[in-house]
């Protein structure tokens, strides 16, 4: 187990030290455009479909 | 020239004789009996007809009878030898013992094994879990929860009555089925200490966890041992001794990952290659699409960041930015959005989004780029993008951590899972978790 463990932990400080190195990443960069104008300017509607951005405050 | 001790020269290094066995029949039933400890045993019982006999009689008289209900073929048979603890062993004698808790009846199967010059050992079996015990070395003292023997704190684990419900063999005691006692166990994994109480006496003893196969393998027995059923009261856990190495592994891969993200970021570019601002109007055509200087971006592939930060309030933006490589052409577009509002209301005051927005471009080579940004608002905004090279991103580190985490935490489940279904048998049950898992372990 503690072998294991140990392999494992290899290959994610080998990880995360080529995604360091080149700056490779697995996330999208790009954000969709999807929700239409109307629902942005209406900002208390829509709170609940914007997971993506911060929010504080009352609900 | 020293004189060497007789058992040097060889006269005590002869394997011991086989011991004297006595031969009788059963005063009960005629069965054939054998005393194999002639001298040590007191008692004799014959399995067929449950007739118990005095083995210090010259005749053998008996002594007591009980109903044989059924027959019950030891695990080890009577008779057999075996080397165990680096000693050898005979098996005289064996009992099955039963103790009823809240209606179950649970039933334990006890060896007794005797040696000329050892003396006496019980090699108990439980649920196809071993127990090799002996009388304690003195009387173990008895605190709040458990017990202290020879400077080692053992936990309480169960209190039952135990009656014999079955007896055959030769025994250091006039044995009788029926016979009850109370048994109080304590464990310290792989130890064990119980005390027996009857109205005349107290007894206690030490016992170690056995492996089946070991047991097997010391006896000679044919096939395998019986399948283990549960997790043994006394059974060493396999994750305990591991535990410590476990907590110290994760320790020294956690400081591994901080000790590579900070050289990252102590040596990386982290390098502004742009700094723009422009603004948006939407009823002028030309600020819907600008492009920056052309600018440099060099050392190793690496990432990009890229900010984006406006005078927005109470309103959004959203940016398709367009990097263009001069020298090959080659050119990465994506869409960012900003977004600010803030208000208050009933619950009291809210914001949501913020007027700036970050984004790691990755696996950007070195090279002369352009930037070509296109702005959607339906509100004029001024806006200002930001490029810097190669930025450590702390994400990643503690994407590590977490991943590093799984597998401690998975192994400290199953630790602790085994002691759950270990004391789940005892009067001490862990809450929560569950009981319905495997078998054997």
């Amino acid at each position: 187990m503690t072998t294991a463990y140990a392999v494992f932990a290899g290959l994610v400080l080998a990880g995360l030290t080529w995604i360091h190195f080149t700056g490779w990443s697995p996330i999208g960069v790009s954000e969709a455009k999807l929700v239409p104008t109307s629902v942005r300017d209406n900002p208390g509607s829509y709170r609940s479909t914007y997971g993506r951005r911060p929010y504080t405050g009352a609900k | 020239m020293p004189v060497r001790p007789a058992r040097a020269r060889g006269a005590a290094l002869k394997p011991p004789a086989p011991p004297a066995v006595a031969s009788l029949a059963c005063h009960g039933c005629g069965a054939p009996l054998e005393i194999r400890a002639p001298g040590r045993s007191l008692a004799v019982a014959c399995g067929a007809c449950g007739a118990v006999l005095d083995a210090r009689d010259p005749d053998y008289r008996l002594i007591a009878k009980f109903e044989a209900q059924r027959s019950v073929v030891p695990r080890i048979p009577l008779g057999t030898r075996g080397r165990l603890k680096g000693e050898t062993w005979e098996v005289i004698g064996y009992l099955a013992r039963r103790t009823t808790i809240e209606g179950a009846a649970y039933t334990w199967f006890e060896h007794l094994l005797h040696d000329p010059t050892g003396g006496f050992r019980w090699l108990v079996e439980y649920g196809g879990h071993w127990t090799l015990a002996k009388t304690a070395a003195g009387a173990p003292v008895v605190v709040d929860d458990g017990a202290v023997y020879l400077g080692e704190r053992y936990h309480h684990f169960q209190t039952a009555t135990a009656e014999v419900t079955y007896v055959v063999g030769e025994f250091p005691w006039r044995v009788r089925a029926g016979e009850t006692a109370t048994v109080d166990d304590y464990v310290l994994p792989p130890a064990s200490l119980s005390r027996e109480r009857t109205q005349q006496e107290t007894t206690w003893s030490v016992g170690e966890y056995l492996e089946g196969e070991a047991v097997w393998k010391a006896f000679g027995l044919p096939g395998t041992p019986p399948e283990r059923v549960g997790v043994g009261a006394a059974q060493p856990s396999p994750f305990r001794p591991r535990s410590r190495t476990m907590a110290l592994l994760l320790a020294s891969f956690a400081a591994a990952v901080v000790l590579i993200h900070l050289l990252f970021a102590a040596f990386a570019q982290q390098k502004l290659v742009l700094d723009a601002a422009w603004e948006y109007d939407p009823r002028a055509p030309a600020t819907a699409s600008v492009q920056s200087e052309p600018f440099a971006i060099g050392g190793r592939t690496s990432n990009l960041v890229v900010e984006v930060s406006s005078t927005l309030a109470q309103g959004w933006a959203y940016f398709t930015l367009t990097l263009v490589n001069e020298d090959t052409g080659a050119a990465r577009t994506f869409g960012r959005e900003v977004a600010y509002y803030f208000g208050r209301d009933s619950d009291g005051s809210w914001t949501e989004g913020a007027p700036w927005d970050r984004a790691w471009l990755p696996s950007v080579p070195a090279g002369h780029y352009t930037l070509v940004v296109e702005p959607e608002s339906p509100r004029p905004v001024n806006y200002r993008v930001r490029l810097t090279r190669d930025v450590p991103r702390a994400l990643w580190m503690w994407v590590a951590m977490g991943l590093l985490a799984v597998p401690p935490l998975i192994f400290w489940w199953r630790q602790w899972t085994f002691e759950h279904r270990r004391w789940q048998e005892s009067d001490h049950p862990l809450s929560g978790g569950s009981d319905d898992e495997g078998d054997d372990e």
